[in-house]
């Protein structure tokens, strides 16, 4: 009995914010101060993880799941599969010049002083009463925020009906347009990604004004970039590119 | 209200928007059509060139830049508020599609890209403007941030269109990581600023701001500063403004002289739009002054008409009034801090450009800090805009017109200067400033185009940079008569200072091409006689030369398209 007496005493929701606040914080750090990549991505999701936790807490569980999904379960796995594939022996480990310990200090600290200071500052934020006051008066029905969202995706704010104030209602606008306009920009960029990875194609017959203004830029690389080129010779597919305009250039300049 | 009523509102409005969001939805369907004509092309590749440019002119047609005209078009919200159409909207989104069209000939004149890339590259060329035009009609924060990125994304695999180059590989990753960070930036103040103000619809935002500005503690004050800083970092990147600016001369370096005249105009103009677009959106409740001027219409004829009704009613709507001037007068904090703010960020940009184009070997690098300062010159005209939006409306819309007109000219000498460029690597594949030396002997046409182009840049009277110019300055100086405002003053003197410093730097690009001999060992015989290229640069450049010609109808119509945006 005492120890049930003991655990209704806790306040749970605060003692999983702390939780979660210290696993997100903690592991922010980890970040930071590991110098090995792969030790980085992982300690990455544990903080991200947690920030999902801090979402649910709020009653956000709509973007507390997509937290989980996006960043944890999608962003970070691509990560680490990118650090696993690429990492090689000397690319593993990263030093940080102390001179850039130094900047970023001045940087993030003068950030984190600004925000403190703005967050303190707010006066509701400081009575811890009013904030449990507000939780136990809570209605669960209101914690379910995926239904409303995914109606305002198609163009119908249900909120707009119970909201008091309709001054701001007339701002609550529907996100039918970016819902769509944002598939077009998924396509685009998607094309974009596929032009960038793709190589190019072998050069078709010479087609007079195209073909002469890519081998103009061809013929400017290898005056300027000449150095460079030589210097990256594991770069397998600029060497090729390289050649192969060279060889271009050269049947160009025998038909001529 | 209930949930039918709601869904059959969406479907009203929905309909209704269509109409007016025609140019994008062209654009769109360019895009698929673009991946699906080559599904059946079979073996012969056909050339997409003819889809695109067909598609853009269609879409230009769409955007009817002539309903402008005589101020026809009333300021009207469509997708439920989340853009808005007027008189602005229409010309900026008619001159970007207008550019499209002007660069698709560009593009297919000069050769880049060839006809293997070309669905590819327009693909992302028309994905980006249909967020540009996106960005010049937004009116609330999720599509401004949507629409920023719908422009950016596809212009970081623009710039590294020719693969296979260290440089411009490095040019689209810098330009991608950079502009990822500012967007983070951006994104943090827009959840600071819709969390403050508990909306993201910019004439809520500004009708909250107005109602609490007053009795906002100083974090929060605070808290609102800071937003306003950190959406204008995003804001600054787009414009390539000084302290943002540092992707510029490297991404225009890295890529083609195409992609730079895209980067540097049609990106340019619409970034503008959207700085107007959150500028009023924030810091003025449109729609206001309309009904008082309605009801001072609607007051003596009431009187006058004798009715019983008349006396009953004048009140409540005097009453009205009265609000609604003080609306608009409790946001002048606001509308002062993004006037001098962007003011600041105008001077900085506008003098940094200019001097570090001085020491430029590199045509691609000198254009790119020319259109720095350009930049500058360009949101100089929103620091007039800002500070008598609220008490003189004739010096706002002079503000607020000259900078379209800034932007019509803009169009025409940046592509030319541009079109040059690429013109000129296609013959002697070199964009060094010394390897110019002497063009005149070889190519007239192309140098006297190019220094046409240069001298307008400067602003040098009779071409049209200088009336773009002239119509800049001009409204500072009336905005500071009208309010002795000494930031204004000092934007003037600036912007006089640095058309001078200007100058220089166009004018040796101009010396060496004409005054000097070419260099030896060129034998200015073997280059290939310029055709179709000559065409289109005397095409680009007519303009900017006539302009001055044809000033009043271009300035009726600039005022017309800004009419309904603020009285």
């Amino acid at each position: 009995m005492g120890i049930l007496a003991a655990v209704n005493r806790v306040y749970w929701h605060e003692f999983f914010f702390m939780l979660f606040a210290g696993i997100s914080v903690v592991f922010a750090v980890c970040v930071l101060l590991t110098q090995n990549i792969v030790r980085m991505a992982f300690y990455l999701v544990l903080s991200l993880g947690s920030t999902a936790g801090l979402f649910f807490l709020a009653g956000a569980e709509f973007v507390g799941a997509m937290q989980l999904m996006i960043y944890v379960g999608g962003t970070l796995v691509l990560l680490i599969f990118g650090v696993m594939l690429t990492a090689q022996q000397r690319y593993v480990k990263m030093n940080t010049h102390p001179t850039d310990w130094v900047l970023a200090t001045i940087v993030g600290g003068s950030l984190l002083v600004l925000l403190i200071g703005a967050a303190a500052g707010v006066d509701s934020w400081k009575d811890a009463s009013a904030s449990k006051k507000a939780l136990a008066e809570l209605d669960v029905d209101d914690a379910r925020t995926a239904t409303p969202l995914g109606l305002a995706l198609t163009g119908v704010r249900v909120d707009k009906l119970d909201s008091d104030d309709p001054a701001l209602a007339n701002g609550q606008s529907g996100y039918l347009l970016p819902f769509i306009i944002v598939s077009v920009h998924l396509l685009v960029v998607l094309i974009g990604a596929a032009y960038m990875a793709r190589t190019k194609r072998s050069a078709t017959a010479p087609v007079g004004r195209a073909e002469r203004a890519r081998l103009n830029i061809m013929q400017m690389e290898h005056e300027t970039d000449d150095v460079v080129y030589s210097a990256s010779k594991q770069s397998s597919s600029s060497l090729l590119d390289s050649d192969q305009s060279q060889a271009e250039e050269s049947t160009d300049e025998a038909q001529e | 209200m209930n949930l039918q009523q709601l869904i059959k509102q969406l479907a009203n409005d929905s309909t209704e928007s269509l109409s007016w969001f025609l140019p994008e939805i062209v654009l769109c369907a360019v895009i698929m059509l673009l991946l699906l004509v080559r599904l059946f092309d079979g073996k012969q590749r056909l050339d997409l060139w003819f889809v695109a440019i067909a598609g853009s002119v269609v879409s230009f047609l769409f955007s009817q830049p002539w309903l402008v005209c005589g101020g026809g078009v009333e300021r009207t919200e469509i997708f439920t508020g989340l853009l808005v159409i007027d008189g602005f909207t229409i010309a900026v989104r008619s001159i970007i599609l207008l550019f499209l069209v002007l660069f698709l000939v560009f593009t297919k004149i000069s050769g880049i890209p060839d006809s293997d890339d070309s669905p590819d590259i327009y693909t992302l060329v028309f994905g980006a403007t249909l967020g540009m035009c996106l960005m010049v009609s937004s009116n609330h924060l999720l599509m401004i941030f949507l629409a920023i990125e719908m422009a950016s994304v596809p212009s970081y695999a623009l710039a590294g269109m020719l693969k296979g180059r260290k440089r411009g590989s490095e040019a689209a990753l810098k330009y991608a990581i950079y502009g990822a960070g500012a967007a983070g930036v951006m994104l943090y103040g827009i959840s600071l600023l819709a969390g403050l103000t508990s909306s993201a619809h910019l004439p809520t935002i500004a009708l909250q701001l107005a109602e609490n500005l007053g009795t906002m503690s100083g974090s929060e004050q605070l808290v609102l500063v800071l937003s306003g800083l950190l959406i204008s970092v995003g804001l600054a990147f787009k414009l390539s403004a000084v302290p943002f600016h540092f992707w510029a001369p490297d991404v225009f370096h890295g890529s083609c002289a195409e992609v730079n005249a895209f980067l540097s105009i049609a990106s340019k103009a619409a970034a503008l739009g959207l700085l107007v677009r959150i500028g009023i959106g924030v810091g003025y409740v449109p729609g206001l002054e309309q009904e008082v001027a309605q009801d001072v219409e609607a007051g003596p004829a009431v009187v006058a008409g004798l009715l019983p009704v008349a006396e009953e009613a004048i009140e409540p709507i005097e009453d009205s009034v009265e609000q609604e001037v003080t609306v608009n007068e409790a946001l002048q904090p606001v509308r002062d801090f993004i006037g001098k703010l962007i003011a600041l960020l105008a001077m900085i940009t506008c003098t940094f450009g200019n001097l570090a184009a001085y020491s430029q070997t590199n045509i691609k690098r000198l254009l790119a800090y020319s259109t720095i300062a350009h930049a500058g010159y360009m949101m100089m005209a929103i620091a007039p805009l800002m500070s008598s939006l609220g008490s003189d409306y004739g010096v706002a819309e002079g503000a607020l017109s000259g900078l379209l007109l800034y932007i019509v000219v803009y169009v025409f000498m940046n592509l030319g200067a541009f079109a040059v460029v690429a013109f000129l690597r296609n013959y002697i594949a070199s964009e060094e400033i010394a390897d110019y030396s002497g063009m005149i002997r070889s190519r007239p046409y192309i140098v006297i185009c190019l220094v046409l182009a240069l001298f307008s840049l400067v602003g040098l009277p009779p071409l049209a940079g200088f009336l773009g110019k002239f119509a800049v300055f001009a409204s500072i100086a009336d905005a500071f008569r009208a309010t002795d405002a000494t930031y204004l003053l000092v934007l003037l003197l600036v912007g006089g200072v640095n058309t001078a410093l200007s100058l220089y730097y166009y004018l040796r690009v101009a010396k060496i091409m004409v005054m000097e001999e070419p260099a030896e060992g060129v034998d200015i015989e073997q280059y290939p006689k310029a055709g179709l290229e000559a065409v289109y640069l005397v095409a680009i450049t007519l303009p900017t030369a006539l302009l001055i010609f044809f000033w009043n109808p271009v300035h009726a119509y600039v005022v017309d398209a800004v009419k309904a945006l603020i009285s």
